[in-house]
């Protein structure tokens, strides 16, 4: 027998077989509109209900494999059948499993989303696509037969191909209702990862909040209480719904971490049935529960970049660019400070940790002039110690060459700020004293924007006592 | 003949110097002087004396000169490779509280030992330990909970007792040890450990390896200097000396200059009446020379020392008047530190003095408090010394924080061991005294290096062992050295064939869980 005959054969049988089944066609069609009709009959409230129902409904991640697999298994068998026909055969058959297991998850799922009162964006979206995914395999099952039969197979697989879009798109949301939304994400290499858009974070981006909070809550709680779901009314996937709590009330109280909600849910006793995080999912660990109560005691503030008593290794400054290597010069640097009187002292054994300006003994004496001879060695100066000398604006001009200055004392000069502007060049300064002098807060405005600057003391200057007015003003609304 | 152990010529017999011992100890060996090289030495000194005379007397000048010079080199400004990585604090200030303040009256909250009044405390909690000879006879061991209530402060919550206000207002810039503890049981060879790491006398101290190590700032203050507190006579005052801020095996150069607490902080500073400042130059110009010319002669680094001192204290005349002159404090120091620190001697005065020496370029000054060994009337004379130092310690940590100058200072708060939970002597509702404990006692530091906010190590329920992250005074030590950017390790001296160090001979270990 010729290949041709064969396979006419094999497609006559297939179509005779069709023809037999008017009445599951009837059926499939009903289970489909009533499929695409059930959630108007058990609408997604967000209230829990019968716990029965949540009993059935918890079935459904245990359902939900078999008519993946089934699916799957679907278009193997139809490509394998091209050429052998028994395959094609059982295809048929595996889409009538399918067809029926997925109906039998979807409708455990809706009664799981139902009775436990989960809502939230994706749960919905999750739903769709499983009731668009029922609905396109009885679609296949109507069409199919006659589509084959007709050798309009290309209509088919296409249809196929449509199905296993749902299916992976439905089978992510589910992924990322219960293992949350960064599951695939969150160990992605670094250089793939910039393809994705970043997730939600606060609007401080580097407050402790969003750097130590908000990442234990997104990989802890966010499953749970997100937009994505929000159990118990609580979203916790940024810090205005933290704050505004959900339905048992505040979660959050700013000063008492024992009167928070969240802190008593997650140092209950793991067994206790209010424990969270709830269904055995990873508990809080010592370390951040730590930094919650501390954060909380310290004001929970959103906007606040560090809470007493906590320290976070990779909060620590970064450290600065190393300085060239002075060793080169060093003749002539002892030779400086033979005449100058002042001193470069090496911050450590390391070149690359780079020289200190040190003028406390002659600091009566030193002036801008003698500051300005020391311009050749600049870029090796990270620190100058200038307190209580006769450097003045003039002098602070010149230190505007120093690019890799990190720590710059002017305490006890006459130094007016008129000129400090200019150290707005300087990059990695993030130490800088003006104590005792007659700095006024207008003259440190160009100061705002340097990225490093952490440190700057006003001790004793006019621009302290208007700080301190502002403060006071502040508190006092 | 018996042949000197020293003898260098060997007439073929094995002599000392061919044995396998540490070089360093043939070095040293060999710098001793022998009989014959004191013969031999004579000989060339009159041959150099002869050859000087021919010569003129311009190149023998210039010949000890040169010499000098090369020996300066080798001692005070040897490049040592310090600090061995950029440190957080340049300088450091120990406030020494000799005699031992009660951790359990002051920082180490036990909630617990209020329900313990007067009952024994269980052996097992005492083990097999030797007490003082003052508290081993006791029939019993009553507990003495602290007689003071404690209350939580600042937003890290640290319980702190009511006994110490102003330590309650800085909790969340301290950071607390808990968990120190020492070796020995009195005294003398617990505040040596603590200061030089060595229960025995000879060791340089904490202030004497920084001098050495890291150098001066300034050169018109000593590197290192001591301020020692009015004693008060109604305290337990247990003797501080010298030895606590020796330079031990290295120069004396290094030791601690102490600052007196009564009258002229330096003595002779002031000029005598009818000697003018170019005078006092002259003369000191001309023993200037005189030491030079032995220091070529004989070579002792200890006449460098001298020359080196003569001429601090040239500098010192006009330097100390400046550092001790209080007039220029603007009104808020005084708001800040009390009218305590107006009177010299008090601790409050020797805090402010500190943070002057902080902004001077000192390196490291110490101040020590006296009086903290309450054996007896404890609930008496807690409130004394307590009022003596919490100001003044608060005053210091905010007056540098304010100043900007906490972030390159690192501030130390201890004694030299804890005193135990259980009552010396009789113990009632209105007094108690506590006896001598090595096994636990609290500690703060501030500033530069360490994170504050952070309470380390944790006692037992009473306050008698570490249950959790123990901190030994070479541990402790280590890790001041660290803040300083100092390896313990590498910041070695060899003297008496050892290769000699602050944190030896048992292996010290940094205490990371405090640094910043």
């Amino acid at each position: 027998m010729s290949f041709a005959a064969k396979g006419l054969h094999a497609a006559s049988d297939v179509l005779r077989r069709a023809r037999l089944i008017p009445r599951v066609w009837i059926g499939t069609a009903f289970a489909g509109v009533s499929i695409a009709l059930l959630p108007f009959f058990s609408p997604l409230d967000g209230k829990p209900h019968a716990d029965f129902l949540q009993f059935l409904g918890r079935f459904h991640p245990l359902l939900v494999h078999l008519p993946i697999g089934l699916i799957l298994l679907l278009p193997l068998l139809e490509f394998l059948g091209v050429k052998r026909p028994a395959m094609r055969e059982a295809a048929g058959f595996v889409l009538q499993i399918a067809l029926a297991t997925c109906i039998l998850t979807v409708i455990f799922g809706v009664l799981l989303a139902y009775a436990s009162g989960e809502i939230g964006t994706t749960v919905t979206r999750h739903m769709r696509g499983g009731i668009l995914l029922a609905i396109e395999l009885s679609l296949c099952l109507m069409v199919r037969s006659s589509l084959l039969a007709a050798q309009r197979s290309r209509v088919y697989f296409g249809l196929l191909g449509v199905v296993l879009i749902t299916l992976t798109w439905t089978a992510h949301e589910g992924g990322s209702l219960t293992h949350g939304s960064d599951y695939l994400t969150r160990y992605m290499p670094s250089t793939l990862r910039r393809f994705i858009a970043p997730s939600a974070v606060a609007s401080h981006p580097n407050s402790f909040f969003a750097r130590h909070i908000y990442t234990v809550l997104d990989t802890k709680c966010v499953a749970c209480h997100g937009t994505n779901k929000e159990q118990g009314g609580l979203q916790l996937d940024s810090y205005e719904s933290l704050m505004a709590g959900g339905k048992d009330g505040v979660v959050i109280v700013p000063r008492n971490p024992d009167g928070s909600l969240l802190l008593k849910k997650v140092t209950l006793p793991p067994t206790d049935p209010h424990f969270m995080p709830a269904e055995g999912r990873a508990p809080l660990t010592p370390d951040e529960i730590a930094r919650i109560r501390a954060w909380i005691l310290a004001g929970a503030s959103p906007i606040a970049t560090s809470v007493p008593g906590i320290f976070i290794a990779e909060d620590r400054e970064e450290a600065p660019p190393p300085v060239g290597d002075y060793n080169a010069i060093m003749g002539e640097i002892r030779q400086m400070q033979q005449s100058q009187g002042a001193k470069l002292v090496p911050v450590s054994a390391n070149p690359a940790d780079g020289l200190i300006l040190r003028t406390t003994d002659v600091a009566g004496s030193f002036d801008d002039e003698q500051l300005a001879k020391f311009q050749d060695f600049a870029p090796f100066i990270v620190e100058a110690e200038l307190a209580r000398t006769a450097v003045t604006d003039a002098g602070v001009e010149t230190l505007s060459q120093y690019k890799n200055l990190r720590a710059l004392h002017l305490e006890g000069t006459a130094v007016s700020g008129r000129t400090l502007g200019k150290l707005s060049s300087l990059t990695q300064l993030s130490y800088l004293n003006l104590s005792g002098t007659k700095v006024t807060s207008d003259a440190l405005l160009p100061l705002k924007n340097m990225p490093k600057l952490r440190h700057l003391y006003l001790f004793n200057t006019p621009a302290e006592l208007t700080s301190a007015a502002e403060t006071n003003a502040r508190s006092a609304q | 003949m018996k042949q000197h152990p020293l003898c260098s010529d060997c007439e073929d017999k094995i002599t000392p110097m061919d044995l396998p011992i540490p070089a360093g100890l043939k070095k040293e060996w060999s710098t001793c002087e022998s009989r014959r090289q004191f013969l031999g030495r004579t000989g060339k000194v009159l041959g150099w004396a002869s050859l000087a005379t021919l010569f003129g007397e311009a190149s023998f000048r210039h010949l000890a000169f040169a010499s000098s010079n090369s020996q300066q080199a080798g001692s005070a400004s040897k490049n040592l490779g310090l600090p061995h990585f950029a440190p957080k604090a340049k300088r450091a200030i120990y406030l020494f509280m000799s005699g031992a303040p009660p951790q359990v009256d002051l920082f180490d909250y036990k909630p617990g030992l209020a329900a313990q009044f007067d009952k024994d405390m269980p052996a097992s909690v005492r083990g097999n330990q030797q007490l003082t000879g003052m508290t081993a006879g006791q029939a019993r061991f009553p507990v003495a909970p602290a007689h003071w209530p404690f209350n939580q402060h600042g937003q890290t919550g640290t319980w702190i007792s009511d006994l110490l206000p102003y330590t309650a207002r800085m909790v969340d810039d301290l950071t607390f040890i808990k968990s120190t503890n020492t070796d020995a049981i009195n005294h003398e060879p617990a505040i040596m450990l603590m200061n030089t790491g060595n229960m025995n006398v000879g060791k340089p101290c904490l202030g004497a390896w920084l001098a050495y190590g890291l150098g001066s700032m300034n050169d018109n203050l000593p590197t290192f200097v001591v301020l020692q507190t009015k004693t008060n006579a109604k305290e337990n005052n247990q003797p501080v000396s010298s030895r606590l801020w020796s330079s031990g095996f290295l120069s004396s150069e290094f030791s601690g200059v102490g600052l007196r607490s009564v009258g002229d902080p330096v003595l002779y500073l002031q000029d005598p009446a009818g000697v003018d400042r170019d005078v006092r130059r002259k003369m000191l110009d001309a023993v200037e020379e005189i030491n030079r010319q032995t220091l070529a002669e004989v070579g002792d680094p200890e006449t460098n020392s001298r020359i080196a001192q003569y001429e601090m204290a040239f500098r010192m005349q006009s330097s100390v008047p400046e550092l001790t002159d209080l007039s220029k404090e603007p009104d808020s120091t005084w708001e800040l530190y009390g009218q305590d620190a107006k009177e010299p001697g008090t601790f409050a005065y020797n805090c402010l003095l500190a943070r002057r020496m902080a902004e001077r370029g000192v390196r490291f000054t110490q101040v020590y408090k006296r009086g903290w060994d309450v054996h007896d009337n404890a609930v008496g004379m807690l409130p004394v010394l307590c009022k003596e130092t919490d100001q003044g310690a608060y005053a210091l940590i905010t007056d540098l924080k304010r100043r900007g100058l906490l972030d390159d200072t690192l501030v130390i708060w201890a004694g030299e061991f804890g005193r135990t939970v259980y009552s010396q002597g009789g113990l009632s509702q209105e007094n108690y005294g506590r006896d001598h404990h090595p096994r636990c006692f609290t500690t703060w530091m501030a500033g530069a290096g360490v994170r504050p906010g952070v309470a380390y190590g944790e006692t037992d329920d009473y306050s008698y062992n570490v249950v959790k992250d123990p901190v030994h005074v070479r541990d402790f030590n280590a890790t001041i050295l660290h803040c300083l950017g100092i390896d313990h390790n590498k910041f070695t001296y060899e003297f008496q064939g050892l290769r000699q160090k602050l944190t030896s001979p048992v292996e010290a270990f940094v205490v990371k869980g405090i640094l910043a």
